[in-house]
């Protein structure tokens, strides 16, 4: 840790830095920053930054008014967009209160707090997300709706297109930032990309995941277009996944591998699966958080509405995927559900979380789902007893207060705010009158 | 040769304890002895001769040449005696045999070990046989120095000499190592020799004060002479350290020395092994942790470049000093006190020489942080080794003379009996033996005892003197600054104390030191005794959570309690109830007020007994014997009640910081005093001759016998006419008024509230009973009935009492509720809770009004007492949880749904009784001020830093309460 922070202030000296933006998430999940000149970074690692946290979603609660932020050294990146002129460097900052004690409301404190909980029985927790989004025209948009930049489909190479130019700048951007992605692609939908990150440790993603939706911000920002994480932004196109890899290791071993466990699924693979499956109705309100984000989910498009798992199946909420022969160590299992707007931070506590306790509670696994789900009638799915995740935000947060695990695991304050957060937007949803109402109801009414 | 046979007796007046098979070695044994009492001089007779019989039998020729020496012999059968590890020693090697021949020298000096070992390893090219020569050279000259100290006369006084003879010794081994490694290194020589290196002894080699087998702490520092690249430098040194390293500790035909270990390194396990200068100054400046100041404190140039290490000293030194004025000092001067106790396995506390009460640490611990807390303005007390700092402490005004002096003989003392137990077996160890042989051996090792039970005897002893070291040199010479009391020629200036309380957790020093003025100024007894007393007192109020408070608290007390020869003997004789008077003095303001007004309430601390909550009946024979003595005079009598309650209440409040008592019986406690006030002040404001009956109804808390300190007196007045005619009415308002007057009490209110009567705040203030009959079959209202179901007569005229509770049953327990009086009910509940709560008040922090707190507790069983009481009688109680048992009982309620209810009124009960004990007001919200949390969390049994556990458990409980309360209470 000293090394780091040599290594920060050295750096800070050497590329001549003149700002440093400080970085931490609210309880939804927006990015805060705070820069500060380079003189003030040595005070801030040795006692922290105090900010005004009365203006910070989740963090409105008296006391936290005075809060500290303790930047993290490994974290420390320059920020290339800015460019040479005025080098600008980042780090991610751990919230604390004044006596310092982790804030309560800190996300990232809630995923540090749950990676140790896993850590005490052993296991580190990887993760690697395949971030979906789509790059309009512009943000603004008229009775059309939102205008994407291109009618191009899933895998097309689309020549001279400006998405391409967008994934190959955001990509070489990402990698200056440190962060390896793993593949690139445009999507099903017209307009729609996805980017899938390296393999890392859960809280790395997630920072990576914070620092990735600003890079590709900042990069269509220079190309001209606009780039969205809303989970369904159009009707009648694919919604935005972050569908996340996740494997359990043992010190240097990959839990979730056993070669003679169907799929090389371990026990504890598919106790983890099980987990997940059975919590997974109640840790929606946090995976998808938005209103919005039920419209993905139940907008058909090979979005996953029921607690499914299989084996190569897209219509699952859970995959075992593939992987080479002999290659153990890439052992995983996928959630599909997880939409892009979510807060990283919260959401694989949660998925984190379930899959322990199904670990711990030694869950069955059901049995696998080998139809395409969707296809099925109501009746089938409740024969095979599929379960269907929630229908809607105010149902999702119906099952979340009831749920323990995602309290315990959240912490009790958080667990709090989201509610009432999420409480609160879906009251101002329903005073809405849409355009389908005014459309189908208005004529014949 | 022969020698007249011993007698078995004579063999063991010798010492020897195996008396046969110890005659028939003898036989065999060829050494110049005359007879066996040469023997007697060795800590194990028996081992020094099986071990001299073992040496003689693998090397006859190297034992046949002690048959004529008598002073040679008696020499090595001390050595073999004491040691093992130096009898396997002498196996392997047996011609050092022959270094015992003369009278060993003592301690040599750093200059002569070096030059010795030196030339050892410069006798062979080989680097094998050079590290086999380094170590066999390196422990002839301990076993001189072991020989040297086994005949010293006073082991005490030598025991300093031996050390700094070890550490000069340890250097000469690093030294020697050193030599070899450059030897060996592969790098080109000219590099080699142009880089330089340093080894800094820490610890124990640092000060000088080394035990016979311990690691070594070093730290490494490299520097370029002409010619070399800086980095180069680094690179080759790092080698270098790391092969000297290896040859003092890896395995070799002579086995390893010691474990040279470098973790304290800047960065530690995780930092380069070697660095420059600069890069040691520029981690000192910007990271280190205070701990880290603490081990530079006793930093040395050990081995290695002198004119080096000693640049490295002279520019980490001046930093050790700045430390206290660190921010963070006060907590790692804790953190630094939690090391000392910590981390001894249970087997092994009672036979720790080093860890553990009254050990080495506990010694050293002290001196340090005298050291830390006054070396920053005075260089002179900045001596590295613990004998020396204690001196100089002593030499400059610090600590007394006289105990200076007791602690060094007690230091010395363990320090003895650790390096007899490390001699044994050459082993690193810090454990007394548990078995009595060993014992026994040990005490003659060490010369200070005599046999088993004495050496156990003075290491108890010493122990219990070092347990009280840390009282005499930190906190007792704190008196010092404020009173003229030379101890020992002693004075502190009024700073230095200043620094040492603010060390301690004192926020407001110099208010400290004018409480401790006070405490102890004077010639009075109390002030001799409290001069005695206070140290510890201020070391227990440290441990509190508002320390400051605490003190003046204890000031205020002890004024107030002036001469009392109870409170000076209960403070002097028994420590566990003046422990426990400073626990609550800085855990609660309330408390400590009415402390003040009740100073003789300390004397309950003495006992459990007294501290139990005095039962109704008691306290009502007492209200009668008061109201009897002051015979007509009313004011006095009401005013003698008044300080009843308070004493009572008083009472309940240590009962219930202290643990001796658990909320509910506090809450019966507090009811039941309520009761014999109010029964007094009635008896005095309601003249057996008025013409009425009168009664007072309990109402709400109070009514069910779960008061908290600092609630409400919910009551209702009822009078009967019996005979006052149409002056009834009067009557019954003049004793309300009476009443109210009676029981006023500034410090500690009662707030007797009466506005759950009939109409509330509009109605009358009392009414008949046939006025409340006519009243609830007219309009009885739902929540009027609801209030009804905790309606309880206490005091007053016990027939009129009981038919207002038959006209109450009447109204409470309805034969059948209407579903529209139920939905009366919630809705009332669901209207306080949207306008009852307090503005900008955080719902779920709300004790009463909150979520999942009380008052959803006490709705959700009171619905269900109104719906089912009068068919299922085990629910006509006033009390909640005995009414949440009851539904549980009845089936109207899983007992889990029923746990998570009672759980959260309990907590919520706990935190707002424990906000009025912390900060002597009543509060109904969970603070979010971390002090204010803390101090809460403390009277709530938490350990220290427990803020955010209480308020986690606080919201999860009430959460969960409100999930029980919203299906069973809303939706039911």
């Amino acid at each position: 840790m000293d090394k780091q922070r040599d290594f920060v202030l050295r750096t800070i000296e050497e590329r001549g830095v003149k700002f440093v933006r400080l970085w931490f998430t609210d309880v939804v999940g927006a990015l805060k920053s705070v820069a500060i000149a380079p003189a003030e970074v040595e005070g801030a690692f040795a006692e922290g930054l105090g900010i005004d946290g009365s203006s910070i979603e989740g963090f409105t609660r008296a006391f936290e008014a005075d809060v500290l932020a303790h930047p993290d050294p490994t974290t420390f990146q320059i920020l290339p967009w800015r460019g040479e002129v005025d080098p600008t460097a980042r780090m991610f900052c751990d919230i604390t209160t004044p006596d310092g004690q982790p804030a309560a409301a800190d996300p990232r404190n809630v995923l540090k707090r749950t990676l140790a909980k896993a850590a005490d029985r052993g296991f580190t927790f990887y993760t690697h997300p395949e971030i979906e989004f789509y790059l309009l025209k512009s943000a603004s948009y008229g009775p059309e709706g939102p205008q994407p930049v291109d009618q191009a489909g899933y895998f097309d190479n689309v020549p001279g297109g400006s998405a391409h130019d967008f994934r190959r700048s955001a990509v070489r951007m990402l990698e200056e930032l440190g962060i390896s992605v793993e593949f690139s692609h445009h999507e099903a939908g017209p307009g729609q990309n996805e980017i899938d990150l390296r393999y890392a440790d859960a809280l790395t993603t997630a920072d990576n995941i914070m620092t990735f939706r600003t890079v590709v911000k900042e990069v269509a920002i220079e190309q001209g277009v606009y780039a969205t994480f809303m989970p369904k932004p159009l009707a009648n196109q694919p919604g935005s996944g972050m569908h996340t890899h996740m494997s359990l290791f043992e010190g240097d071993t990959n839990a979730f591998f056993d070669a003679s466990g169907e799929y090389q699924l371990s026990k504890i693979g598919r106790q983890f699966v099980a987990g997940i499956l059975h919590h997974a109705p109640e840790i929606t309100a946090v995976t998808n958080q938005y209103v919005n984000s039920y419209k993905r989910i139940w907008g058909g498009d090979e979005a996953p509405s029921y607690v499914t798992w299989g084996h190569n199946n897209r219509s699952a909420l859970m995959r075992v995927p593939l992987y080479k022969p002999g290659k153990g160590q890439s052992a995983r299992v996928e959630y599909r559900g997880v939409d892009s707007a979510a807060n990283p931070y919260l959401a694989y506590s949660l998925l984190l979380a379930a899959g322990l306790k199904g670990i711990e509670e030694g869950y069955d696994l059901p049995a696998e789902a080998e139809d395409t789900v969707w296809e099925l009638s109501e009746s089938e799915r409740r024969a095979l007893g599929y379960k269907a995740l929630p229908s809607s935000l105010d149902r999702a947060l119906g099952l979340m207060e009831e749920s323990e695990l995602v309290a315990e695991t959240l912490g009790e304050q958080v667990f709090n705010y989201v509610l009432l957060n999420k409480r609160r937007e879906w009251r101002e949803y329903r005073l809405q009158v849409t355009p389908y109402e005014l459309e189908s109801n208005l004529p014949i009414l | 040769m022969t020698r007249p046979q011993s007698t078995l007796t004579e063999l063991a007046r010798v010492g020897f304890t195996d008396l046969s098979d110890v005659r028939a070695l003898l036989e065999t044994l060829d050494i110049a002895t005359e007879d066996a009492g040469v023997f007697g001089q060795a800590a194990d007779p028996d081992r020094a001769l099986r071990a001299l019989a073992r040496l003689q039998e693998q090397h006859p020729e190297d034992v046949a040449a002690l048959s004529s020496h008598a002073e040679w012999s008696a020499r090595a059968v001390r050595v073999v005696g004491a040691s093992e590890g130096l009898a396997d020693f002498l196996r392997r090697r047996p011609q050092q045999l022959e270094a015992l021949r003369e009278r060993p020298p003592g301690p040599l000096g750093a200059e002569t070990y070096r030059a010795e070992l030196a030339a050892a390893v410069e006798a062979t090219d080989d680097v094998e046989q050079g590290r086999v020569a380094l170590r066999v050279a390196y422990r002839r000259h301990l076993m001189l120095l072991a020989a040297w100290d086994l005949e010293q006369d006073d082991p005490l006084q030598a025991q300093p000499l031996v050390s700094e003879g070890l550490a000069d010794l340890a250097g000469a081994a690093l030294d020697a190592a050193l030599l070899l490694a450059r030897r060996a290194s592969t790098f080109p020589a000219e590099d080699v020799e142009r880089t330089k290196l340093a080894i800094i002894g820490m610890g124990k080699a640092g000060a000088r004060e080394l035990n016979y087998i311990s690691d070594v702490d070093v730290i490494y520092v490299a520097d370029a002479a002409e010619g070399l690249e800086s980095a180069r430098a680094v690179e080759i040194a790092t080698r270098l350290a790391a092969e000297t390293a290896r040859g003092i500790q890896d395995p070799a035909l002579e086995p390893p020395l010691w474990e040279v270990d470098a973790n304290l390194r800047p960065e530690g396990k995780d930092g380069a092994l070697v660095r420059t200068l600069e890069s040691h100054r520029a981690y000192y400046e910007r990271w280190a942790k205070s701990w880290e100041f603490q081990a530079l404190l006793k930093s040395r140039p050990l081995a290695g470049d002198a004119e080096l290490g000693q640049r490295y000293c002279d520019t980490v030194h001046p930093m050790v000093w700045s430390i206290s004025q660190r921010d963070g000092f006060v907590e790692s001067v804790q953190r630094m006190r939690e090391r000392v106790t910590d981390h001894i396995p249970d087997d092994e506390l009672d036979v720790q020489l080093k860890l553990g009460p009254g050990g080495l640490r506990d010694i050293e611990f002290t001196i340090q942080l005298l050291q830390l807390v006054h070396g920053l303005h005075d260089d002179r007390v900045r001596q590295p080794d613990t004998l020396g700092a204690l001196a100089s402490l002593a030499e400059h005004g610090y600590i007394g003379r006289v105990e200076a002096a007791e602690f060094s003989t007690d230091y010395r003392t363990l320090r003895v009996m650790e390096h007899r137990v490390q001699l044994d077996q050459l082993r690193r160890t810090h454990l007394m033996p548990r078995d009595d042989d060993r014992l026994r051996v040990l005490a003659r090792a060490t010369g200070l005892a005599g046999s088993a039970d004495e050496i156990v005897a003075l290491w108890q002893s010493t122990r219990s003197a070092v347990r009280s070291l840390h009282e005499k040199l930190f906190y007792r010479p704190l008196l010092t600054a404020v009173a003229s009391l030379p101890e020992g020629g002693l004075a502190l200036t009024s700073d230095q104390a200043k620094a040492r309380l603010a060390a301690i957790g004192f926020t407001d020093p110099a208010g400290a030191l004018r409480h401790i003025a006070a405490l102890t100024s004077g010639v009075s007894r109390r002030a001799a005794i409290q001069r005695t007393l206070l140290p510890v007192i201020l070391q227990w109020l440290a441990d509190g959570a508002d320390p400051d408070y605490g003190l003046l608290a204890f000031r205020k007390l002890s004024e107030a309690l002036g001469e009392s020869y109870w409170f000076l003997r209960m403070l002097r004789d028994s420590s566990g109830a003046a422990e426990r008077l400073t626990k609550v003095l800085a855990a609660s303001r309330y408390v400590g007020g009415l402390f003040e007004r009740n100073p003789e309430g300390a004397a309950w601390l003495e006992n459990d007994e007294e501290l139990r909550p005095r039962s109704l009946d008691a306290l009502l024979e007492e209200t009668r014997a008061t109201v009897a003595r002051h015979d007509g005079d009313t004011d006095a009598a009401a005013k003698a009640l008044r300080t009843a309650r308070q004493r009572e209440i008083l009472r309940l409040a240590l009962s219930g910081i202290l643990d001796v008592s658990t909320i509910q019986e506090v809450g019966r406690g507090l009811t039941a005093v309520t009761t014999a006030l109010l029964t007094g002040v009635l008896s005095l404001a309601h003249r057996a001759d008025d013409g009425i009956e009168f009664a007072i109804i309990g109402m709400g808390r109070y009514g069910g016998g779960e008061l908290g300190f600092g609630s409400d007196t919910d009551v209702l007045y009822v009078y009967r006419d019996v005979g006052a005619g149409e002056r009834a009415q009067a009557t019954a308002e003049g004793i309300v008024r009476d009443l109210g007057r009676l029981t006023e009490d500034l410090r500690l209110p009662l707030d007797l509230d009466a506005d759950l009567r009939p109409e509330g705040k509009n109605g009358p203030m009392v009414r008949s009973l046939d006025s409340y009959r006519a009243y609830y079959a007219r309009w009885s209202l739902t929540w009027e009935a609801q209030a009804l179901l905790r309606a309880h007569a206490v005091a007053g005229d016990d027939a009129l009492g009981q038919d207002f509770l038959a006209l109450a049953d009447s109204v409470r327990y309805p034969d059948e509720l209407p579903v529209a009086d139920a939905r009366e009910v919630r809705r009332i509940k669901a209207r306080v809770e949207s306008e009852r709560l307090p503005q900008a008040a955080d719902p779920a922090r709300h004790v009463k009004l909150g979520r999942g707190s009380l008052s959803d507790v006490e709705w959700f069983v009171q619905l269900l007492q109104l719906q089912h009481a009068s068919s299922r009688p085990a629910l006509k109680t006033t009390s909640t949880l005995e009414a949440l048992d009851a539904v549980v009982e009845a089936g109207l309620v899983t007992e889990a749904d029923a746990a998570k209810l009672r759980d959260a009124w309990i907590i919520a009960s706990r935190v707002r009784s424990a906000l009025t004990l912390w900060l002597n007001k009543t509060a109904d919200v969970l603070p979010d001020d971390r002090l204010q949390l803390e101090g809460i969390a403390r009277l709530m049994g938490y350990p220290p830093g427990c803020a955010s556990r209480l308020e986690e458990d606080y919201l999860r409980t009430t959460r969960l309460a409100r999930q029980v309360f919203e299906r069973g209470f809303y939706d039911a």
